[in-house]
Order: C-alpha cells, then sequence, then structure tokens
C-alpha cells in the first residue's frame, strides 16, 4: 500500500514538473516571441537544474528524507503553482527584468523538482524493496507522468484553464501529495503537525490564487495585449510587439499602442492630407518617426511629391516594416518606392546639421512621456524645424489627446507659436486611441480646411475636414505654457493630464 | 582527499581566482592626470638664466594670459577696431574656461555654467548676443535666450541616503523646521537682492564693483559667513550643509573660511531673469565655459593655428617669464616647454594686459611692489581643485529616485557632485559616449596641505578622491562603463575671498593702474567668476582705448 501511495506521487510529481517547463517556455514564448529559443533555453535550464537539484539530494541525511520530500514539495507547489501568475505581473507591471526572472524561477523549481525522484527513491529503498523493481516502477511512472501532462497541457489544459490557473493546479498538486505523504507516514515523521499546517496554507494560498486568478490574468493582461504577437523584439531603443487578432495588427511600443490596422486610416489620413493637400507644389517631404511606414504610404500617394526623407531614430522598426510581409502589406511597401530615403539617425540631431529644405514636414513622434521625448516638442526643436521649412510650407506635429491630455496638446500648440509658427489646430476620432489632436502650422503661409481632395479617402471629406478643425465647447483652450526645455512643462502637463484619466 | 578531486578543486581556485582578477581589473579605471601649468607655473620660483629669445614680436598690445580676462580684452579691443594685439596663451589656453574632448563628446576641465547675467553684468550680455546666445533684448530686464545653452530640466537632484531626490534641497527630504529655515534664509536673500544703497546701486552686483558702498553691506566683510549664519540663527544641519556647498562650489573653501559678504553675494547678486527660463536657470554648454571662450576666440580673430601672416591679431604658445618696462613701452620674455626643453620669445609692446593670476603676476612682473601689490600682504589665498572626467561609454544603472540631472550632488559629501556633459543634447537615444565631471574643491585640508598633497599623491589616490561622489551614486557599476578617466589638477584653481578682501589694498591699487602695464583677472575682484574676470578684461580694453 504505502508503495503504490509513493508511486502514485511519483507519477503526480513527474507530471508537475513537466508541466511547470512547459508554462515557463510557453510563457516566454507567448511574451518574448521566437518559441524556438525560449523552449530550448527554458528546457535546457531546467534539466540542469534538475541534475543540480540531483546531486543536492545526496547531503540530505537518511532519517531525513522523508520530511525533506514534504518540504519540497510545499515549496514545488507555491514555486510552481504562482510561476506564471509571477511571470505575467513582472512582464506587465514591473519593472523588473523579465528574463532574469524566468530563469532564476525556472532554475529554483528545476533543483527542488530534481530532488524529488532521488528522495522518493532512498525512502523506497530503505522500505526494503527490490532495487531493480525499485528503479524500474520509479522511472516508469516519472514517464507517464510526463507524457500524461504533455498531452493534457496543450490539448485541455492551457486552451481551458489559461496558463495561471493551470500553474496554480499543479501547485495544488504537488502540495496535495506532500499533506498525503505527512499523513501516511505521520508515525515517522518527527514534527507532523507543522507541515501539515504549512501544507495548508500553501494549498489555501494557491486556491486563493486559482479562484481570483481570472481578475488577476485580466489585470495582467491590460499592460499586455491579449491578442496572439506575431513579433517582439527589443531593439536598442524600445521594445516593438505587434500582434494579431483576426484582421486586426497592432503595434505596441514600450508596451503603448501605436496604431490598430482597423482605424489607423484614420489617424494617418487626418495626420498627412490637410497639409499636402493644402500644398499641391510640395516636392520635398520630411517625415520625423513614423517608421511604420504608414504616414509614408499616404504621402506616397501625391504624385507632385518628387522626394520622402524619413528619419526615424530605430533601424530594426523600419527594417521590420519594409521587410515583414504582414507589415508591408499594412504600408503597401512604401519603404520600397525609389522616392523614399530613410534615415536612422536621431531627429533633432540630423535636423541641427541638415542642410535640405521641405515643403511639408510631419512630426509623428512618441507622445511626450519622458524628459528626453519631451525635447522633440520644444520651443528650440521647432525653430530648427523652422529653418528646414519653406516659409510658405506646413509642419503637422502628432500631439496627443485634446480631450483626455487638453494641457498637453496645448503647450504644443503654444510651443509652435512661441517658436514663430502661426497654427491650426485640429482633432479626428480614431476608435483605438479616442479623440486625437495634431496642429499644422506655418511661418509664413495661410492656411483653410480644403475643400476637396485630390486622393481618394476612406475617412476624409471635405464635410468631415472642416469639422475636424472646430473644438466643441468640451474641448476648450486652458492657459498653459510654452515646452521650455528649462522646465519641460509639457512632461509635467502630460503626466497631470493622463493620471486623471487613467485609474 | 584523492588526487582527482584535487586536481579539479585546485583548478576551480585557480579559474575563480583568476576571473577574481579579471574582474578587478575590469573594475579598474585607466587614470590619466594632468596638472596644467604646475612646471612651467613652478619653474618661476627659482628661474635659472633663461636661453635667450629665439624670436622677436613687436605690436601695440600685448595680452599675457587667455583665459576669461584675457579673451575678453582681445575680443573687446577686436570690436574696438584696434588689430594691433598679441596674446601669450598662457600654460593652459583658455585657463579656468579650459574643455577637453572624447570622440565627439566635449567636455569641461574648468569652469562650467554662467548664472543668467543681471542687467549691471551689460558687458557679458552684449556677447552673448553676438554669440548668438540672447535672441532678442540683451539688456533688457528679461532677455530672450537660446533654449539650448539654458540649463533643460532636470537641472539638479540630490542623493539622500541612496535615493534621488528632485531639486537641491528638496522640501519633502527635509524635517519640518528646516523647512521653515531655508523659507527664511531664503526671503532673507531676496530681499538683499532687491535692496539698494544711498548711492543708488544694488547692495550685492556683479561685477561687485558695481556694488553699493553702504557701510551696513560693507560691515559684513568683517566676519566670515559662517559666523554670521550663527548670528542670524540658522542651525539647520541640511541648510548650512548646502550653504557650505555653496561656499565651496562658488569659492574653494567652507563658509568659516569665506567672508560674510562674499558669502551672501554668491545669493543676491545672481539677480538676471530670462523670458523664456525660470529665475535662477544657468547657461550651460557640454565643454562648460569653453563654448565661451571658442566665441570669444573667434570674435577677436585668435587662433593657434592661424596661418594668416598678415593677420596683426596673434594667439602665441607659451607664458610670460618676466615682464618690464622699457623706454617707450614694456617687453615680455615668454617661454614653452614644446619639443621638450625651455624655449623663449620676446614680445615688445607699447602697453601690456596682464590676464594672469596675481601668485604668477608676482613672480612675472618686476615692479609688482611699486605698482602697490605687495605679494607677502595682499596676495589672497588660493582655493585648490581636483577635477575628474569620467568617459563613459554607456549611462551606469541608477539607484530609484529621480532621474539623471544635470547637476547631482551627494548630500553630506565633501565633493560637489558631478554634472552630465551630453545634458543639454536633443535626442531621445542615448549618445555612444557621454563624460561624467565631478568637481572636488579641496576644502577639507588646508590649501597649502592640499597642494602638498596633489605633488605627490599617485593617480589611484587622485582618482579615489576625485570620484567620491560618483562611487556614492554608483558603486562598481561605474567602472563598469568607465572607459577612462581624466583627472585635472588645478593647485591654484582660484582667489578665495575671506573676510577683508573687500579692503585689500593690493587689489585696489592694481585695479587703478593705468600705466603701460594693466591688470584684467578675477582675481582683482577677490574672487573666480566669468562675469568679474571678463569685467576686468573688457576695462582693460577699453582704457587702452580711451573709451
Amino acid at each position: 500500500m504505502i508503495d503504490r501511495i509513493l508511486i502514485l506521487s511519483v507519477f503526480i510529481v513527474a507530471s508537475c514538473g513537466l508541466a511547470y517547463e512547459l508554462i515557463a517556455g510557453a510563457l516566454s514564448s507567448y511574451l518574448l516571441g521566437d518559441s524556438v529559443l525560449q523552449f530550448s533555453s527554458v528546457i535546457g535550464c531546467y534539466l540542469f537544474a534538475m541534475g543540480v537539484g540531483s546531486h543536492l539530494s545526496r547531503y540530505v541525511r537518511d532519517d531525513d528524507v522523508l520530511a525533506r520530500f514534504v518540504d519540497i514539495e510545499l515549496l514545488v507547489g507555491l514555486l510552481g503553482g504562482v510561476s506564471a501568475t509571477l511571470l505575467f505581473l513582472t512582464f506587465s507591471w514591473l519593472a523588473a527584468p523579465f528574463r532574469a526572472t524566468l530563469y532564476a524561477l525556472v532554475f529554483a523549481i528545476g533543483v527542488l523538482v530534481g530532488m524529488e525522484i532521488p528522495l522518493v527513491m532512498r525512502a523506497l529503498n530503505a522500505r526494503s524493496a527490490k532495487f531493480s523493481d525499485l528503479v524500474a516502477k520509479v522511472l516508469t511512472f516519472d514517464y507517464l507522468g510526463a507524457l500524461a501532462v504533455s498531452l493534457l497541457f496543450p490539448l485541455v489544459l492551457a486552451p481551458r484553464l489559461g496558463l495561471a490557473r493551470t500553474g496554480l493546479l499543479f501547485g495544488m498538486l504537488n502540495v496535495a501529495v506532500g499533506l498525503w505523504t505527512v499523513w501516511v507516514f505521520r508515525s515517522s515523521l518527527a514534527k507532523p503537525a507543522a507541515q501539515v499546517l504549512r501544507g495548508a496554507v500553501v494549498f489555501a494560498l494557491l486556491g486563493a490564487g486559482f479562484l481570483a486568478s481570472d481578475r488577476l490574468v485580466t489585470w495582467a493582461e491590460k499592460g499586455l495585449f491579449g491578442d496572439e504577437i506575431i513579433h517582439a523584439v527589443t531593439t536598442p531603443y524600445q521594445r516593438l510587439v505587434i500582434t494579431r487578432w483576426q484582421d486586426d495588427t497592432r503595434l505596441y511600443i514600450n508596451g503603448n499602442l501605436q496604431f490598430s490596422s482597423r482605424d489607423e486610416h484614420r489617424y494617418h489620413e487626418a495626420l498627412v492630407h490637410p497639409a499636402l493637400e493644402s500644398a499641391p507644389w510640395a516636392q520635398n517631404v520630411l517625415i520625423l518617426g513614423g517608421g511604420d511606414g504608414l504616414a509614408l504610404r499616404e504621402v506616397l500617394k501625391y504624385q507632385n511629391v518628387k522626394s520622402v526623407t524619413l528619419v526615424d531614430l530605430d533601424a530594426e522598426m523600419t527594417r521590420l516594416f519594409s521587410t515583414s510581409a504582414p507589415l508591408t502589406a499594412l504600408n503597401r511597401a512604401a519603404f520600397g518606392d525609389p522616392r523614399v530615403t530613410v534615415v536612422n539617425q536621431d531627429a533633432a540631431q540630423w535636423i541641427e546639421h541638415s542642410e535640405r529644405m521641405f515643403d511639408v514636414a510631419i512630426a509623428d513622434f512618441p507622445d511626450p512621456s519622458s524628459f528626453a521625448l519631451g525635447k522633440l516638442y520644444s520651443v528650440p526643436f521647432y525653430r530648427l524645424l523652422a529653418k528646414r521649412v519653406a516659409a510658405n510650407g506646413y509642419v503637422v506635429v502628432q500631439s496627443t489627446s485634446p480631450y483626455f491630455a487638453p494641457q498637453a496638446y496645448w503647450s504644443i500648440v503654444k510651443t509652435l507659436e512661441e517658436a514663430g509658427f502661426r497654427t491650426w489646430p485640429y482633432h479626428a476620432y480614431v476608435p483605438s486611441f479616442g479623440e486625437w489632436g495634431f496642429v499644422l502650422a506655418s511661418t509664413r503661409g495661410a492656411f483653410a480646411p480644403p475643400q476637396h481632395y485630390r486622393i481618394q479617402m476612406r475617412f476624409l471629406d471635405a464635410e468631415v475636414t472642416r469639422g475636424m478643425f472646430a473644438f466643441a465647447p468640451d474641448m476648450p483652450r486652458p492657459p498653459v505654457e510654452a515646452n521650455r526645455l528649462n522646465n519641460q512643462s509639457l512632461v509635467h502637463y502630460f503626466e497631470q493630464d493622463w493620471h486623471r484619466v487613467i485609474r | 582527499m584523492d588526487r582527482r578531486s584535487f586536481l579539479l578543486a585546485a583548478g576551480a581556485a585557480g579559474a575563480a581566482a583568476a576571473s577574481g582578477a579579471g574582474f578587478w581589473r575590469w573594475l579598474e579605471i585607466p587614470a590619466a592626470v594632468r596638472a596644467p601649468g604646475r612646471e612651467l607655473g613652478h619653474l618661476l620660483r627659482n628661474p635659472g638664466a633663461a636661453p635667450a629669445p629665439r624670436a622677436h614680436y613687436e605690436t601695440d598690445v600685448v595680452i599675457l594670459g587667455s583665459g576669461a580676462a584675457g579673451l575678453a580684452a582681445a575680443w573687446r579691443l577686436a570690436k574696438l577696431g584696434h588689430t594691433r594685439f598679441i596674446v601669450v596663451a598662457g600654460p593652459e589656453p583658455n585657463g579656468n574656461l579650459s574643455s577637453g574632448i572624447a570622440g565627439e563628446v566635449r567636455y569641461p576641465t574648468g569652469a562650467h555654467y554662467l548664472p543668467l547675467p543681471s542687467r549691471e553684468s551689460a558687458h557679458v550680455r552684449e556677447m552673448l548676443q553676438e554669440f548668438g546666445l540672447i535672441l532678442d533684448g540683451a539688456q533688457s530686464e528679461r532677455p530672450y535666450y537660446d533654449e539650448r545653452c539654458v540649463v533643460h530640466a532636470p537641472e539638479s537632484r540630490v542623493l539622500i541616503d541612496g535615493l534621488w531626490h528632485d531639486g537641491v534641497l528638496p522640501a519633502d527630504a527635509l524635517p519640518a523646521e528646516a523647512r521653515s529655515e531655508h523659507q527664511r534664509f531664503f526671503a532673507q536673500v531676496d530681499q538683499l537682492a532687491r535692496a539698494r544703497g544711498s548711492d543708488g546701486r544694488r547692495a550685492f552686483a556683479m561685477p561687485i564693483v558695481e556694488s553699493s558702498a553702504d557701510s551696513q553691506w560693507r560691515a559684513l566683510d568683517s566676519m566670515n559667513f559662517a559666523a554670521w549664519l550663527d548670528r542670524e540663527g540658522y542651525r539647520s544641519t541640511a541648510l548650512r550643509w548646502y550653504l557650505d556647498y555653496a561656499c565651496r562650489d562658488d569659492y574653494g573653501r567652507a563658509c568659516s573660511e569665506v567672508s560674510a559678504y562674499a558669502g551672501l553675494h554668491y545669493f543676491a547678486s545672481r539677480a538676471g531673469e530670462a523670458t523664456n527660463a525660470e529665475r535662477g536657470a544657468v547657461l550651460t554648454w557640454p565643454e562648460g565655459l569653453g563654448a565661451l571662450a571658442r566665441h570669444l576666440a573667434q570674435s577677436a580673430g585668435l587662433s593657434l593655428n592661424a596661418t594668416d601672416a598678415r593677420s596683426t591679431m596673434r594667439l602665441l604658445d607659451g607664458a610670460a617669464i618676466s615682464l618690464r618696462e622699457i623706454p617707450g613701452g614694456v617687453q615680455a620674455l615668454c617661454a614653452s616647454l614644446a619639443g621638450g626643453g625651455l624655449e623663449t620669445y620676446a614680445v615688445k609692446a607699447r602697453r601690456a594686459i596682464c590676464a594672469m593670476p596675481l601668485q604668477v603676476a608676482a613672480h612675472v612682473v618686476g615692479n609688482l611692489h611699486e605698482l602697490g601689490f605687495d605679494a607677502r600682504e595682499h596676495l589672497p589665498a588660493q582655493a585648490p581643485w581636483l577635477i575628474g572626467n569620467f568617459v563613459l561609454s554607456g549611462f551606469p544603472k541608477e539607484r530609484p529616485g529621480a532621474a539623471l540631472a544635470w547637476d547631482n550632488i551627494v548630500l553630506g559629501s565633501t565633493s560637489l557632485g558631478y554634472v552630465v556633459s551630453t545634458h543639454q543634447d536633443i535626442r531621445v537615444g542615448p549618445p555612444q559616449r557621454t563624460v561624467f565631471t565631478a568637481y572636488h574643491a579641496l576644502s577639507e585640508m588646508s590649501p597649502r596641505q592640499a597642494r602638498e598633497w596633489l605633488m605627490r599623491a599617485p593617480p589611484a589616490e587622485l582618482l579615489e578622491r576625485a570620484s567620491i561622489d560618483l562611487r556614492a551614486a554608483y558603486g562598481w557599476k561605474l567602472a563598469a562603463c568607465c572607459e577612462r578617466a581624466e583627472i585635472t589638477l588645478r593647485g591654484h584653481a582660484m582667489a578665495v575671498p575671506t573676510p577683508g578682501y573687500l579692503s585689500n589694498r593690493g587689489l585696489l591699487a592694481l585695479r587703478e593702474t593705468d600705466g603701460r602695464i594693466l591688470f584684467a583677472h578675477g582675481d582683482l575682484s577677490g574672487y573666480s567668476v566669468f562675469e568679474e574676470s571678463t569685467w576686468w578684461g573688457d576695462r582693460c580694453a577699453r582704457r587702452i582705448c580711451s573709451v
């Protein structure tokens, strides 16, 4: 009987061990992409750690084997159980390095799991089972457990329960094995009561996690993407994640949504066409940022445009959007157009040293959420920009949301005015962003919203355009300062505004 | 232990030791030490027989020294159309305005910022306007500056118990009674900044000669700043540390050694404002005030490598070792250590502007005594400085709290923190390289002790002292990104305004000298700041041109 109990626990223990390995591998390929690399490195790390664990098992004294086995079960249950949830939260909410956490967890679980089988074998051996029988039985059930989980995990558990709950479930199984062992061997254990108590606490913890995990995961996914990740890469400057769900492709930079293919046409038509339609003489166009090539796609629709210079810091970004098939389908292979020159350099550094003149310049930078980014929306930067744009030419700036971040939006308007531009603020509704703002500006030129467009569009026509330049009474212009490098008021406004919106 | 496991253990221990040694070597920062002017300067104390001059130059005005005062004199002469002058660079071109370059990154090896100039510093505003740094309203209440040189946010932060806080005296990190004392101090200083004397002049103006002569303020020069603070009941440790920091930062010595007048002058004279920057903002460049030195030299038509032989304005390498009056003018004998040995040349001129520190002039100018300056009695104390430039291939990992600022200081430190040379870059991606410049006035020793220590300390010891604050901020992570360090020793960096400096007879005499030899240097004001040094240079040039 006792033998059978131990053999059954081998089965459970083996399945749990494999489950944690699979969860870590799946989670890391889900979050980091490149599944071959993630699975191999997780398995390698795990197997090596098991070896370390087996080696360490020799330091457990013979009369202590059962007690330590129970301790290990509780610990594995706890660590393995919360591993998926912990990794999710680390990735989406904490600043802690994800990879370091991942491998540390995998290693720790591996060491503990590596100690299990040797200890079980010693426990059985001490109960004078025949050694050849023992090895055969234990290893048979070990591998059977692995087979069971390797089939259950992808077919049932992961799709039905999700990674976090699967982890918690196996954690509870581990703890159950531990508690069961305590019960069966209560007579030969020194402090069974304390172990039961510990086991109960861990079990309750995991159980609570299991019940609350829906909410936990939703919370984690809020910072995450939810959809399938088709590409994820960390460049020297930022983390790019591209997701797809049905026909919706999305780009996230450092976890912030940059576009959704369902409505990006609204954003990019509004960004590009009011200026380019009003400058039919425009030959040279400058795009700052916009490494996704979507604004570029719109600009290239004009036959009068002879050259477009796109300056984006991140070479990996422009490479991705000029080579990846689903992405070039989105920007209609804009980077392949012979009129396009790509410069991978810091926009401000480039513009300070450039001597070229442009008819229209489009600044499509990330929102001013840091001091470094705030400098790209400053008086000196716009003064530099003014020197590179024809006096009657236009500058368009993506400028956050006039509805959600009114101080930040109007601070950008004010900054452009301070730098010597006349401005025509406007906004458009982009479902995935909400009400979004732009500023059209010119040092000498005049501007009136276009009455008709030469280009056929999905979103813009004369009527919609007229509406874009009108601001509803619930979007008044607040009294704000220009963004000076000395105090970077814009960064503070942006922080205050969004702090008020996001709970 | 069997043989096999012994070999294994020995091998493992060896590998560990080797990698440990490698780790330590990796953590070692290669340091180069430079002591500009030391060799040539100390040669003046025991002048042997100088070799015969190899070349002779003749000009109308010879300017001896190319620091702020000398460059300002050349700049004004050129602006007034006076083009016959020679500048003898001195042992270190640009003096306290000097700078270095690592790859593409420039960094200061001397002074690194300029407060927004007040209206009295009209000459500085005139320069800034000419260099395109003031865009509008140069002499108005609030000029409009080129924001690229106004220090960008975040300007400063302070490390308190392992956590970085915004600003220098963060209200949230201080106890309540300290906060009220700070408010009282700054209110009092604010009042002094606005105060005017019976002569209509501001109580504390920069340049100092434009300040009111009223005795109620001049009397402050009879006590040291620490005594004044005690008298006024300022006892908060944090405030006192900050004021000490300010004195060390500007004058190289602690409150207890600096005149109370100078201590208050530091705060009350900085009344410059700008249309497009906050009050109290400063101007800075990657290479510090080296940028202004470059502009001044360019505007004055000076260049060390000038090939245009027709030009009557020249900049010569080397330093004056003697200056004497001769019939019809002056003759300067100048020496340079170029090419290993000592070489000399002579410059004859109608008049000379002696734009060198007074402890050097005391050796160079033969008849200084006759001009009313007795070096034994009138020479101000000089503060020694240690400047460490750390060339980094990346930014070291930061402790929690406020993000890296331009000026980063450590509460309670004896050192003065460090500035980031790439702070003013407008860029999103990190630069390939950056330089952190750490300043340390050696006020923990007497000036003499400090100079002796500077003479004998090995590079490792100098490096350790120069990196006190950087190590407090980053620990071993600093070395991991540090390519190399350059340590600059300035044994006689600046004059210290000790009590009584306002009535130093020798200084007053040299200020008014208007003969063949004129004097221009911050030392004449009793302390070393750009506005003062350039003011004297400017005035000498005007005197020569009689305007």
